[in-house]
């Protein structure tokens, strides 16, 4: 692989997640992205290029929404790239501007999500009922928690998980939250509650599920040469790995995400990891449903098949425990504002490899993963993020 | 294989289906200042970056070339000019108008930026590029929070 530029992260902003905001997608934009410029200490002359991920325009109600957003991105006149896969979106769009700095073609590049759910009526799951095949699925009038809830079965069924080991993520999640100031639905939880929260779709439960959401996040990378002019701590993008599987997910055995696997290899590989569970210090998995956190830690090949539950009730992937899993809070706990949220998770990596995660700081943070998920469950993005050892 | 021939593709094996979606998109920050203005007092209000100097109409909460944030909203004349307009004499199903309908683009005076709208009380021949117009608003018991408050333009 012919990598030009070592690429680095320079700096990282996010907005408050909430299920409606006062801001338009602009404002919000111009919010996430003014942090990240302060926090690099940058202006917008700094900048020379942005990179814009959005899931789809349907949930903003504007079609070609990123040129909408492209003024609050902080990118008039300058070289803009809109990317986009689904909910994958988030930890897409810094492997987007990764292309951008890695092949040597700009020094910095301005990464931005965005989502603005709220527009959305009745409800932002309206939208996705239309991301169907129209003949072979949609006559049946699907949405979005029926092929969660048949996922979540089948991963139970085969690997003989008890909801309760699942409900555990939630109460985790939404705890690390409290923690976040961002945060949307940080709760002191019991399993319990979880499991007594209504049966959304079996075997679903309301707590078991992200909420819609209005946020933006913003993340600022450069070259290492140009990197060090800015911070003497740069965290490093030393991985980045995506796959896509077919949309007929009739086709596969919907217990193990295989394309969240060759996403994870491909980042690893590059990143000269070689033993993920021991090299990986921490980690940001999708965690839109419970379910999905344990079934992506086994996709990132973090824990073996059908054990990451076991990891969960143990207290391993605790915020003190030995591999620190969604110590933001995740979708579950900070929000699911979609593409905002998977770079939520990228921002959490760049300020946990600089220790100023605050109190959700992680002990010993020196290599994190972060992975989104989505389309038609069938994409897998991964970064790799470390920091000088 | 074409089905050119075929009109209505009803008659192939089909699905009917259709996107629900509806939406209620509210103002922003610099909208909501924007708007309420327009409808409790008449007024345009731009905001302006000192720096740049540069004058934003419609009001934004950020300057588009120094990024900073603009909290200052100052009250901007009802007047413009003209910069370029247009005359449709059809509506969207290609039946004729009973009166052809102008839009403009007028920049506002005093700012770096306008607004589209329609000009009224003005015959389309002697309609130029340079004319200054004024907004027209409808009484205040009509106005809505919407750019529709301004009910057209017209020469001033």
């Amino acid at each position: 692989m012919n990598i030009k530029k070592r690429v680095a992260v320079v700096g990282a902003g996010i907005t408050l997640f909430r299920r409606r905001l006062k801001e338009s997608g602009k404002e919000l934009s111009f919010h996430a992205v003014n942090m990240a410029l302060e926090s690099a200490e940058m202006t917008r002359d700094d900048i020379d290029s942005v990179v814009m991920g959005t899931a789809p325009d349907a949930f903003d109600g504007i079609h070609m929404k990123s040129e909408n957003l492209l003024d609050g991105a902080g990118a008039t006149q300058k070289p803009y790239t809109h990317v986009y896969v689904g909910g994958g979106t988030g930890v897409f769009s810094p492997i987007g501007g990764w292309w951008h700095v890695a092949s040597g073609m700009h020094d910095t590049c301005l990464v931005v999500c965005e989502e603005k759910m709220s527009p959305c009526f009745p409800h932002p799951q309206t939208a996705f009922r239309t991301i169907w095949d129209p003949i072979t699925s949609r006559p049946l009038n699907p949405n979005l928690v029926w092929i969660f809830a048949l996922e979540m079965h089948r991963y139970m069924k085969v690997h003989n998980i008890p909801k309760e080991h699942i409900a555990q993520v939630a109460v985790k999640n939404k705890g690390n939250a409290l923690d976040h100031p961002s945060a949307q639905l940080g709760a002191k939880i019991t399993v319990d509650d979880v499991l007594n929260s209504e049966i959304m779709v079996y075997p679903v439960n309301r707590l078991d599920i992200s909420p819609p959401s209005d946020g933006a996040a913003a993340l600022i990378l450069a070259s290492e040469d140009v990197a060090r002019k800015y911070t003497d701590a740069p965290v490093w993008l030393d991985g980045v790995g995506w796959a896509l599987d077919s949309a007929y997910w009739t086709n596969r055995d919907l217990y193990y995400p295989q394309y969240v696997e060759e996403a994870a290899k491909m980042a690893y590989k590059m990143a000269k990891i070689n033993d993920p569970p021991k090299e990986v210090s921490f980690a940001e998995p999708y965690d839109p449903f419970t379910y999905k956190e344990l079934h992506h830690l086994e996709g990132l090949q973090l824990a073996k098949k059908g054990e990451a539950p076991k990891l969960t009730v143990e207290g391993v992937t605790a915020r003190d425990g030995d591999l620190p899993v969604c110590p933001s809070g995740g979708l579950l706990g900070v929000g699911n504002p979609i593409a905002a949220a998977g770079l939520m998770k990228c921002c959490e990596a760049f300020w946990q490899l600089r220790n100023e995660a605050g109190k959700r700081q992680v002990p010993k943070a020196e290599t994190g993963v972060c992975q989104a998920w989505g389309d038609l469950m069938q994409v897998g993005t991964v970064c790799v993020f470390k920091r000088d050892s | 294989m074409s089905f050119d021939k075929i009109r209505d593709p009803r008659k192939l094996r089909h699905q009917i289906g259709h996107m629900e979606c509806d939406y209620v998109y509210t103002a922003g920050v610099a909208g909501e200042r924007f708007y309420l203005a327009l409808r409790e007092d008449g007024k345009l209000l731009a905001t302006r970056c000192d720096k740049c100097n540069i004058t934003y109409m419609p009001p934004r909460m950020y300057c588009d070339k120094c990024f900073a944030e603009l909290t200052n909203y100052k009250e901007v004349p009802l007047t413009g000019i003209i910069e370029s307009y247009t005359i449709t004499y059809f509506d969207m199903d290609g039946e004729v108008l009973p009166e052809p309908l102008v839009l403009a683009f007028i920049k506002i005076d005093q700012t770096d930026g306008g607004l589209i709208h329609t000009v009224g009380n003005i015959k389309p021949e002697s309609l130029k590029i340079g004319t200054k117009v004024k907004a027209l608003f409808k009484d205040k018991a009509k106005r809505t929070g919407a750019l529709t408050d301004i009910k057209c333009f017209q020469p001033a």
